[in-house]
């Protein structure tokens, strides 16, 4: 059967339904909850190159769609029948992209022929290393992050390589669980490769392998298609992590998007260097990394839903990510909490999109979504752990609609815990589990709400995590004349008389009666909020998203008793109007406040200064950077100049550097 | 001796099955719906049962209904203005539900719009602890103040979802008692009276949704009641409900949660019956109609329940029979995207305009049309003379598709047969993995309007090697609603360790839940036979955020017996996910109980044996698998116990048409059911 319009549509649903197939064995018989609730799990059909045509549509983690085994896969001399392959480091091959994540592979065989490989990874809870659960913003190399397999036969024809697996346990906290998981990953991989041996039987291995062909072709088709309609062009934007480590300043992602005919290029130029923090993402600098992209695969399937999600999607694009950066970490670099900066990449590249397609993009989904775990002890003295799940903040405004309240865009995949349940379940009281009024962004569609968690706590010692913390700095961006959102704040005991700010600190003691109080931050608006029909604004102060006060500042309605004063609105817009700000972008007042000092040209500086340096002094170098500008050094100066005075200062104070660069 | 009658209203179609008390046989009967008149359709069709049949309303002694005016409220968005009143600070439970938005790829989809708009949520000053013990009292004032803002937003009705009121539903009760006081004759919903289980996104979705459709529900029966007595139907009558039971419509009235499902539930419970009659161990429900197509598992004659099922675009959590849907019916358009690739649905045509071949307006593709096309429908009348299939016009639909394709009309219309199958099957091959099933130990039951037409073709997609096609597939939704139990459950969350103090508490509240149960069957719907009482725990390991529902046995209750109902846990574990725990702590969430009253139930009449292969009452050119064939076509009617044909092959009957694949065995089994053996690709 050859593969034609007519029926390219029923290989695409024989081929997504085995990748389905493998999502819902692996979520069955998996142990943890991890695998069933966050559903932080991925698989895949992959061809013998090791690129993902088939993943399952609304199963598993959004990232991974397009991973590519290429690498991994070619690590390994020789495949036979029965054999499966791991690797969870993430310096060998790239698939990995932090330890916990442990990814396997299996070999395809048709009558002796590799004709595919099927592949997948879940999340373990925990892979051992300096702290339970293995992941730290703390950390600073990868040692210190658990167990590190290299790309390895974990069955050999389907013998298990008993070495391995007994190094494997006895590096980690709770060897039964991920034995469990592990278990349940070769149930996937092997129900893969039924199906894929059922679609052959089907539809004959010439069907099947131009199949793999033609459905990457489509997505890529696809893609062309939607890059086509963009306006070429380079368009530059960066995005800020509050912190590059505990108390540390920024982490900065910069982003020029190169848009010519129907190519892309994502340049990362410009991007912080990397850590010594966990935050790096370790890409290899491979120019289709998934990790660089995720942000990306949402816009363009945002632009047209029907997009076949496989790794033709990506073929459209190359990223560039310079060594020792952020994007591109060099080992030992830590790399657990790579999440948050890929969230940072890709709130990045959603603001370059906007750039390109101001009429067609959002602003700004709220960041700095954190996970709340508490470890406390119950009534007996037994300790006891639970997740209270996300807090986090709506999606930004859309050139049509406002943002969704609470959760949304990239963060659409995460689920609450009920109140009932984790009070239920651990010794917590919840006093506030709701939408926060009055931050979503202000514009003529509104950014959606952050949700507020407030809880107290009724045991000594009890601690409480809020993993990827952010956003209690910078604020997340409207556009089109939509302002910022709301400040993510994290406070202990507030309505107290000693309330305590934590800003984005990710662990808390606490005794017996304090209260925590975590609020997400808003999302951005869209378009200018005097353009806001003031109905709507009436009807958000109705429902207490926006003050009366808030009515009459940001929108200009004012709102009387339970209707708009439309007389005295159209007097007070038409005052603001030539004041108002129809800027592209609104960042809130702290990043335009750092930014008059940390210009685009400041940055440049840092950026080619860091660069001669060797990666080992990067980190180090650009803290004491910030730490002498923090100090007022040569503040007669500014920006670029003021930077380059500032690091010869350094490469003097450190004549090791100085040596090392010339 | 009389005549007991189900009824069944569709999207398109409104079935009709009765069962002649004398010697009970069947009868059925199709009649078009009719959204605009709901009701209408009912009497339309009594008319018509006594014109043709000669069965008169006097003589019918039992009447069940099953309608989809509850769903349609949901998704019309027409139900009542609603209030919602929640404790203070968690305000925004329906704005968030539980976060996770569908089609996660999307950075503009959206949370489906909630059905109390926040203005119209309410806080009330209280607070109830996990252990049901009150942390604040009641206060009176921010009731009265809610009620007073409730009213002054024109609210129709309050639903009323406090935390933990699962618990202890002591200031739900109050807040209406306080209600009855100062604002007399306005609806009360308490959350913990719909269905009190713990999670508060869930409760309160349910109870606001049982509110939402309350009073058109309630309204829509009071006519049925009404337009029944005026024709002379006697008794009461019965609505079947989402669990696969029925109820009493006085009861439904205020109880509308229970029937919003009904249709969908009464078809597979409809299966059900057949596959138990059959002695088919396990089978696949194939319920194809216009603008849906659903499958639900059976075991051993048992459909499987779940809870979560979706009401246009809500989640609800009453217990209900397990149906996936797997598409969008016959109606699903065939489409060719940008790149020149045939795709068909989600968008469908619905019952209305419908498929063009219906000539009720449609003018696009749709899967019937492609049927139509290849000449393997219209050989008849479908839906008892209300539709007669127009070829040219389907031909005319499936040629807009055929020309962007650039192939002849009958490829187009083989393609997207095929196009649309393939989906099914991937949406079945979902569910078989999500089960952990294998397709080869299962018949397929084909039934709905378009059932039969399609399920040999899934079959063999899937494996499955055996079809059945039941002697009434149009009308199965409407015998499932005759012949189903008078059924009810009820719930009660403990969230406890599974120790020896917690077994000893279940005896007490399963006690109480069985004195309630009792009441229910007895009392309300007037039962007066032998009870059918099931005892289940929802459970699961500690740390584990999902429960798994466990059939418990009243001996262990009695006994106390901890350790057989840990291990009926572990195993039911290992069985639904291949692994247990045996050394791990176990704790209990929920423990349920459902109790039945049996209906009874037809002896299927037997069919009079034939013999050797059927005389065709005619042949038709059909197109399948890529070439032309000479297909005989039987008529249903004609079709003799014990014989046996080879397809390819069509089977014409009043409410369907099945299709026989080429190389399929279909006999006719003693009660004039089809099995077929499906050829493997």
């Amino acid at each position: 059967m050859a593969i034609d319009r007519l029926n390219l549509q029923i290989l695409a649903h024989h081929c997504g339904a085995a990748a389905e197939a493998m999502a819902y064995t692996l979520m069955r018989t998996a142990h943890s909850t991890f695998v069933k609730e966050t559903e932080d799990f991925s698989c895949g059909i992959l061809t013998t190159e090791g690129v993902t045509f088939a993943s399952p549509k609304g199963l598993g983690a959004t990232w991974y769609i397009g991973l590519d085994y290429g690498p991994a896969i070619r690590m390994i001399d020789s495949y036979e029948e029965g054999d499966v392959c791991l690797t969870n480091d993430p310096y060998s091959g790239f698939v990995a992209t932090h330890s916990p994540d442990i990814h396997i592979w299996k070999p395809i065989f048709w009558k002796g022929e590799l004709v595919a490989f099927v592949a997948g990874h879940i999340h373990n809870t925990d892979v051992g290393g300096a702290v339970p659960a293995t992941l730290s913003r703390t950390l600073s190399e990868v040692q210190q992050e658990g167990l590190r397999v290299p790309p390895v036969k974990i069955l050999a024809r389907g013998k298990p390589n008993v070495d391995v697996l007994k190094i494997m346990n006895i590096n980690v906290r709770v060897p039964e669980q991920n034995w469990g998981d592990l278990n349940a990953q070769f149930a996937s991989v092997n129900v893969g490769e039924r199906k894929v041996h059922e679609i052959i039987e089907r539809f004959g291995l010439d069907t099947f392998k131009a199949a793999q062909r033609e459905l990457l072709d489509y997505a890529e088709t696809q893609a062309r298609a939607i890059v086509r309609d963009i306006p070429d062009g380079d368009y530059f934007f960066s995005e800020f992590a509050d912190e590059d480590s505990d108390g540390g300043p920024p982490c900065r992602i910069a982003i020029t998007l190169r848009v010519r005919g129907e190519t892309l290029e994502l340049d990362y130029t410009g991007s912080d260097p990397q850590l010594s923090a966990s935050l790096n993402m370790p890409t290899g600098g491979r120019e289709r990394h998934v990790l660089p992209m995720v942000g990306l695969g949402y816009v363009l399937y945002t632009l047209n839903p029907n997009l076949l999600l496989n790794a033709g999607v990506l073929r459209v694009a190359r990223a560039i990510l310079p060594r020792g950066t952020v994007v591109n970490c060099e080992p030992p670099a830590a790399v657990g909490m790579r999440s948050l900066t890929c969230a940072v990449t890709q709130l990045c590249t959603f603001g370059a999109f906007a750039r390109a397609l101001p009429e067609r993009m959002a602003a700004s989904p709220a960041g700095g979504l954190s996970i709340i775990n508490v470890k406390t002890t119950d009534t007996t003295g037994t300790p006891v752990m639970a997740s209270l799940g996300p807090v986090g903040g709506g999606s930004g405004g859309t050139p049509t609609d406002d943002g969704v309240e609470g959760s949304g865009a990239n963060a659409s995949f995460l689920k609450n815990t009920p109140v009932e349940i984790s009070e239920s379940e651990i010794p917590v009281r919840f006093r506030r589990y709701h939408l926060w009024a009055g931050s979503g962004g202000p514009g003529r569609f509104r950014g959606g709400l952050g949700t507020v968690m407030e809880f107290e706590v009724f045991a000594p010692e009890t601690m409480v995590t809020a993993r990827n913390r952010d956003r209690s700095r910078f604020a997340c961006w409207g556009t089109a004349g939509g302002r910022a959102g709301a400040l993510s704040r994290f406070v202990k005991n507030p309505d107290s008389d000693h309330p305590v700010e934590l800003g984005n600190k990710d662990i808390v003691q606490c005794e017996p009666g304090d209260v925590l109080r975590i609020v997400g931050a808003g999302a951005g608006g869209w378009g200018s909020p005097l353009d806001r029909d003031p109905e709507k604004v009436l009807q958000d102060v109705r429902c207490g998203f926006v003050s009366v006060a808030a009515a009459r500042a940001d929108y200009g309605v004012v709102v009387a008793g339970d209707a708009v004063d439309a007389a005295a609105t159209t007097a007070l817009r038409a005052a603001m109007r030539p004041a108002a700000s129809n800027a592209a972008f609104d960042y809130g007042a702290n990043r335009s406040a750092f930014e008059a000092e940390w210009t685009e040209a400041a940055y440049d500086a840092l950026t080619t200064a860091l660069a001669r340096t060797p990666v080992v002094w990067r980190h180090f170098l650009k803290k004491a950077v910030f730490a002498a500008v923090e100090r007022g050094e040569h503040g007669t100066l500014a920006g670029a100049e003021r930077v380059r005075r500032v690091v010869a200062d350094l490469m003097r104070r450190y004549p090791a550097l100085g040596a090392l660069t010339a | 001796m009389g005549y007991r009658v189900g009824v069944d209203i569709g999207g398109s179609f409104t079935d009709f099955a009765v069962l002649d008390e004398a010697d009970n046989s069947i009868r059925s009967l199709k009649v078009f719906s009719r959204p605009d008149q709901p009701g209408a359709e009912v009497l339309h069709g009594m008319r018509l049962l006594e014109e043709r049949y000669g069965i008169a309303p006097a003589a019918v002694s039992y009447f069940t209904h099953g309608t989809t005016v509850g769903i349609n409220t949901v998704i019309q968005r027409k139900g009542l203005k609603l209030a919602l009143f929640t404790t203070r600070h968690f305000e925004d439970v329906l704005e968030l539900a539980r976060l996770k938005i569908a089609d996660m790829y999307n950075l503009f989809s959206r949370r489906p719009t909630p059905l109390v708009a926040r203005d119209r949520v309410f806080p009330i000053d209280e607070r109830i602890d996990a252990d049901g013990s009150v942390l604040t009292p009641l206060d009176r004032a921010s009731v009265e103040a809610a009620l007073a803002a409730a009213s002054a937003k024109g609210c129709e009705a309050v639903v009323v979802s406090l935390l933990h009121c699962y618990r202890n539903p002591a200031h739900e009760r109050a807040v209406k008692a306080i209600a009855a006081e100062v604002a007399p004759g306005l609806p009360v919903i308490l959350s913990s009276d719909v269905w009190p289980i713990i999670r508060e996104y869930e409760r309160t979705i349910t109870a606001a949704i049982s509110g939402y459709v309350q009073p058109r529900v309630a309204h829509y029966l009071g006519s049925l009641q009404a337009a029944l007595k005026t024709a002379g139907v006697a008794p009461e009558p019965r609505i079947t409900k989402s669990n696969g039971g029925v109820m009493t419509a006085e009861q439904g009235k205020s109880d509308c949660i229970q029937m919003i499902l009904s249709g969908t539930a009464s078809g597979v419970i409809g299966a059900s019956f057949i596959a138990g009659s059959c002695g088919l161990k396990r089978v696949m429900s194939l319920d194809i109609g216009g603008t849906s197509a659903d499958v639900a598992l059976i075991h051993d004659g048992r459909p499987q329940y779940g809870v979560g099922e979706l009401i246009g675009e809500f989640q609800i959590f009453i217990p209900s029979v397990s149906v996936s849907s797997i598409g969008e019916g016959g109606g699903s358009i065939a489409w060719v995207d940008e790149l020149g690739v045939l795709k068909v649905g989600p968008e469908s045509a619905g019952s209305n305009p419908g498929p063009a071949c219906y000539g009720r307006g449609g003018t696009r593709p749709t899967i019937t049309d492609a049927f139509a096309v290849c000449g393997l429908i219209g050989h008849g009348a479908l839906g008892y003379d209300a539709v007669k299939v127009d070829a040219a016009a389907a031909r005319a639909a499936v040629a807009t598709v055929a020309d962007r394709l650039g192939v002849p009309v009958e490829d187009a219309a083989e393609a997207i047969i095929k196009v649309s199958v393939a989906g099914m099957y991937a949406e079945v091959s979902g569910l078989v993995s999500r089960f952990g099933i294998d397709p080869r130990e299962y018949a397929l039951m084909g039934f709905g309007g378009a059932g039969p037409m399609m399920a040999c073709i899934l079959a063999r997609e899937l494996k499955v090697p055996q079809v059945v096609v039941p002697t009434t597939p149009g009308v199965l939704s409407a015998l499932g609603g005759l012949i189903a139990d008078m059924k009810n459950d009820f719930i009660r969350t403990v969230y406890c360790p599974l120790d020896d103090a917690a077994v000893a508490t279940m005896g007490t509240i399963f006690a109480e839940l069985g004195a309630r149960a009792r009441a229910w069957l007895h009392d309300e719907q007037g039962y007066r036979g032998v009870a059918d009482v099931r005892l289940s725990a929802d459970m699961r390991y500690r740390g584990q955020s999902f429960e798994i529902e466990v059939p418990l046995e009243a001996a262990w209750i009695a006994a106390g017996d901890r350790a057989a109902i840990a291990e009926a846990f572990h195993r039911e574990h290992e069985t639904l996910f291949g692994h247990a725990d045996r050394a791990a702590a176990v704790q209990a969430i929920n423990l349920r109980l459902v109790i039945a009253g049996s209906t009874p139930k037809p002896a299927l009449p037997a069919l009079a044996a034939g013999e050797g292969a059927p005389a065709p009452a005619g042949h038709a050119t059909a197109r399948l698998d890529g070439a032309d064939h000479a297909v005989p076509l039987y008529r249903r009617a004609d079709l003799r116990a014990g014989q046996r044909f080879v397809g390819p092959a069509v089977v014409l009957q009043d409410d369907c048409t099945t299709v026989v694949t080429p190389g399929s065995t279909v006999t006719v089994d003693p009660f004039g059911n089809l099995l077929i053996q499906v050829q493997p690709l």
